[in-house]
């Protein structure tokens, strides 16, 4: 045992501890900034962010056949709009989702048992207004069974003179021509065809067919607004292609639509929004509602379906009874940290390290006030009853147990008075971490035998407002869901815990026990 | 204000706790030697070993099955202390001054009986006073007969020199002095008073109460400033010698004095507190960093360690 002599003592190499501070900080830089930028991850998740809620229902007579199959046309997602939570429903039918085109669509099928089906979908929408579609591509053209060869001829008649326009231009001359502003004035025959063609047809039809004629490419889309609204049936507008980008128009008005991003479209070209074979739709409801929500609820939905490792490897994958634990434990550590600067740079006392944080969570459940009643009224008796045990000269362990017993015993009282006076708070009292008040009491006893009854209260004080600091961090619900969407945080904390390990500088209640030693400022 | 009082503790050269953990004993105190000053009877048999004088070891009790022999071994013993191996802050140490046919009578007078007595010997052995709350060792030692240079100035108890040791250096030192309400023990946070000694002569310079800068003993009235210790010549040499005994850079050595003979060790501390720098109105940085500055020479030899302490340190 005897030490060999050491005259040169045992200089430290130099201590790595900002380079690993540094580390730390920059791989929690990283992540968290590969999730904001690549991933889309909100940076304040607690932001509320206004959504729209789409929901189509439809009660569906089934035909005289053995298999129905009904087609709901389904929103497409795209840099401007973003589908965070889809959920589709059927009372007896097996549903699907397919893709055909520019269509997305849900396809239930199933036995039909002569009795009325019901299905419903339901989709949360996010706009982002700040993001500008990404430009069409060229459309493929549209199918022309519909098209009669006369209708054809007199477009093209009609359209003739704006062959040298711009596609733009054409667009604008079509709608014009919609709204019965030709320019230049057609023939009388031509615009009598034409009216009893529209009378014929409809508005829809033969708008496609004039745009058709002008050599622009259109389709008919169905869809719905962005506007508090329910409706028994989509809306119906037209898409023509000018070259770069699809203009909207309104086939009864002629009219250009404005605001292209407020509109929801559904079903493009002759597919329609709702389809059944064989049967028929008895009732059909699309209603579209705003909803305000935190930004972070809308990442849910995008999560379960993104194939990015972080997504998938996401607290948010925890099953739902788990997930409340992990939003305390991950601001636990926060907790450590905010001790460590109280005792390391201002010089707190406390018992400990871990006794604020477990008394902080246990608050969780009784509540700041009643938690830090029941604390100060426990150590009190535990703190009587150990004076008098202390004569009864118990071996080490054996009076731990016996204190531990008064500590449960207290919690049993409590909580059986809580029962009498229905005070909840008093009922959860189970869950404040009895080892650690044990322990407390007998820190407290020990420390206000040997350095006093002063020394023995400011610890405890100390102690106290240090959880309620922590209790304050951990209920802290913004910081809870940021570090759970960015668990990587984590190693920020650590940084910090590293960097304070290394601070070597005065508290600042040395400035008052020194304060007789200061040199001349 | 708080930056102004900063600076003036930085100017002052005060070493704070963080940077003592930090700075000194992370850096000059390895871990593995800590057991060597936090257990006594280890500390004990390396002073032996040294030739550093200790209170003269009497018996140590290691088991609970020691306990029912313990009349039976203490006979003829009229006086002695009993303390734990590993306790810290003076906690669980009797003084015995004779034995009666009932039982131990204290230094304060008060009769243990037999029984009481194997009780808190148990208590020791449980680990009940020791640093760790792990199983301990009962060291039963001759009693110290405190020299009269300080019967004026404590109130019972024994008064023990502290000296703090950077690097074999004697840095600082301070004789804690022990009063009413220490109740006899001589522990600056149970209400000792700490009176500064100067290195270079060996007098004692002001004193701190409870961190209050005091000029007298509350309990007899006497200053405590202008005392001469004896041996202090003897006292720093055993100090400078604890370097190399224990391998630890940073020590406070604790040293009783007694009437017959002269100065013993009574234990290390590898942490040891930061008051010492109240008692002597001084800060330790500023020594520390002196001493940082010196020629590898004079840090290889304890000798010149403390020549040099004491041509410094005035």
């Amino acid at each position: 045992m005897r030490p060999s002599l050491l005259p040169g003592g045992h200089p430290m190499k130099k201590s790595p501890a900002l380079a690993v501070a540094l580390f730390l900080f920059v791989l929690s830089a990283a992540l968290v900034g590969y999730r904001i930028f690549f991933l889309g991850y909100p940076v304040f998740p607690t932001v509320t962010e206004t959504s729209w809620r789409l929901s189509a229902q439809a009660e569906v007579e089934p035909g005289q056949a053995d298999e129905i199959q009904i087609l709901l046309a389904l929103p497409v997602e795209n840099a401007g709009r973003v589908i965070s939570e889809e959920r589709i429903f059927s009372s007896s039918l097996t549903a699907g989702l397919s893709r055909e085109g520019p269509n997305r669509f849900c396809q239930w099928r199933g036995d039909s048992e002569s009795k009325n089906v019901d299905i419903s979908y339901e989709a949360t929408i996010l706009l982002r207004p700040g993001k500008t579609p990404e430009k069409g591509i060229p459309p493929v053209p549209e199918d022309s069974g519909w098209i009669d060869r006369e209708d054809l001829q007199l477009a093209e008649r009609l359209a003739r003179p704006w062959r040298a326009l711009k596609p733009a231009d054409r667009i604008g001359a079509a709608a014009a021509a919609a709204r019965g502003e030709w320019k230049p004035e057609p023939g009388v025959e031509d615009l009598a065809a034409w009216i009893a063609l529209q009378r014929k047809r409809g508005s829809t039809r033969p708008l496609l067919l004039l745009l058709r004629a002008s050599q622009v490419p259109a389709r008919s889309v169905e869809g719905l607004r962005f506007a508090d609204e329910v409706r028994s049936r989509p809306m119906r507008w037209i898409e023509a292609w000018n070259g770069k980008d699809w203009e909207i128009l309104w086939p009864n008005t002629g009219e250009i639509e404005p605001d292209p991003a407020s509109l929801l479209p559904l079903a493009f070209g002759s597919v329609r929004a709702l389809a059944v074979s064989p049967g028929r739709v008895v009732d059909a409801r699309w209603s579209v509602s705003q909803q305000v929500v935190g930004a972070w609820s809308l990442l849910l939905g995008r999560l379960r379906n993104s194939g990015s490792f972080l997504d998938r490897w996401s607290l948010f994958s925890l099953p739902a009874e788990f997930q409340p634990t992990f939003r305390i434990l991950l601001l636990v550590p926060m907790g450590t940290l905010i001790i460590s600067v109280l005792r390391n740079i201002i010089g707190f006392p406390t018992f400990g390290i871990f006794m604020p944080v477990l008394m902080a969570l246990a608050f969780r459940n009784t509540g700041l006030f009643y938690g830090l009643g029941i604390f100060a009224g426990v150590v009190f008796i535990g703190y009587a009853v150990r004076n008098w045990v202390d004569r009864l000269r118990l071996l080490l362990v054996p009076r731990m147990a016996v204190m531990l017993t008064l500590v449960i015993a207290c919690f049993t009282v409590l909580a059986l008075v809580g029962q009498q006076f229905d005070l909840r708070q008093f009922m959860a009292v189970g869950l404040l971490p009895f080892v650690i008040l044990t322990m407390v009491i007998e820190r407290f006893y020990i420390l206000v035998e040997e350095s006093g009854v002063r020394q023995g209260l400011e610890t405890a004080v100390g102690s106290a407002a240090v959880s309620v600091i922590a209790y304050a961090i951990i209920s802290w619900e913004a910081l809870q869901m940021t570090f759970f969407l960015y668990p990587e945080l984590l190693a920020a904390v650590a940084a910090f815990q590293v960097l304070l390990g290394r601070y070597t500088g005065y508290r600042l209640s040395e400035l008052f026990r020194f304060r007789s030693l200061g040199g001349a400022a | 204000m708080i930056l102004q009082a900063l600076r003036r503790l930085r100017l002052g050269g005060v070493l704070g706790i963080n940077s003592r953990n930090a700075d000194y004993i992370m850096r000059w105190n390895p871990r593995s030697r800590f057991p060597l000053v936090d257990n006594k009877v280890l500390t004990k048999k390396m002073a032996e070993e040294h030739g550093i004088p200790t209170p003269a070891l009497y018996l140590l009790i290691e088991k609970h099955g020691d306990l029912p022999a313990l009349p039976r071994l203490l006979e003829g013993k009229a006086e002695f202390a009993v303390k734990p191996a590993r306790g810290s802050g003076g906690s669980g140490i009797v003084l015995v001054r004779e034995q009666s046919e009932r039982g131990y009578v204290t230094q304060s007078g008060e009769l243990i009986p037999f029984g009481d007595f194997a009780h808190h010997v148990s208590d020791i052995l449980s680990g009940i006073f020791s640093l760790s709350g792990l199983e301990d060792i009962a060291i039963v030692e001759a009693l110290i007969h405190p020299d009269t240079v300080f019967g004026d100035v404590s109130y019972q108890g024994v008064p023990d020199v502290r000296i703090v040791v950077y690097r074999g250096v004697p840095a600082m030192s301070m004789v804690r002095l022990p009063t009413k309400a220490s109740d006899g023990k001589a522990n600056l946070h149970r209400g000792a008073i700490g009176a500064g000694i100067e290195i270079a002569k060996g007098t004692t310079v002001t004193a701190v109460h409870r961190s209050k800068i005091v000029a007298r003993h509350p309990d007899t009235g006497n200053p405590v400033s202008g005392i001469q210790v004896p041996y202090w010549d003897e006292m720093l040499r055993i100090a400078a010698g604890t370097f190399e005994m224990t391998g630890l850079g940073y020590i406070g050595v604790d040293i009783a004095l007694d009437r017959d003979r002269g100065p013993l060790l009574l234990e290390l501390n590898a942490r040891p507190g930061l008051a010492i720098q109240l008692a002597n109105g001084h800060g330790l940085r500023e020594r520390l960093e002196q001493i940082d500055r010196l020629p590898a020479g004079i840090l290889a030899n304890p000798e010149e360690r403390v020549v040099w302490a004491k041509r410094t340190f005035h």
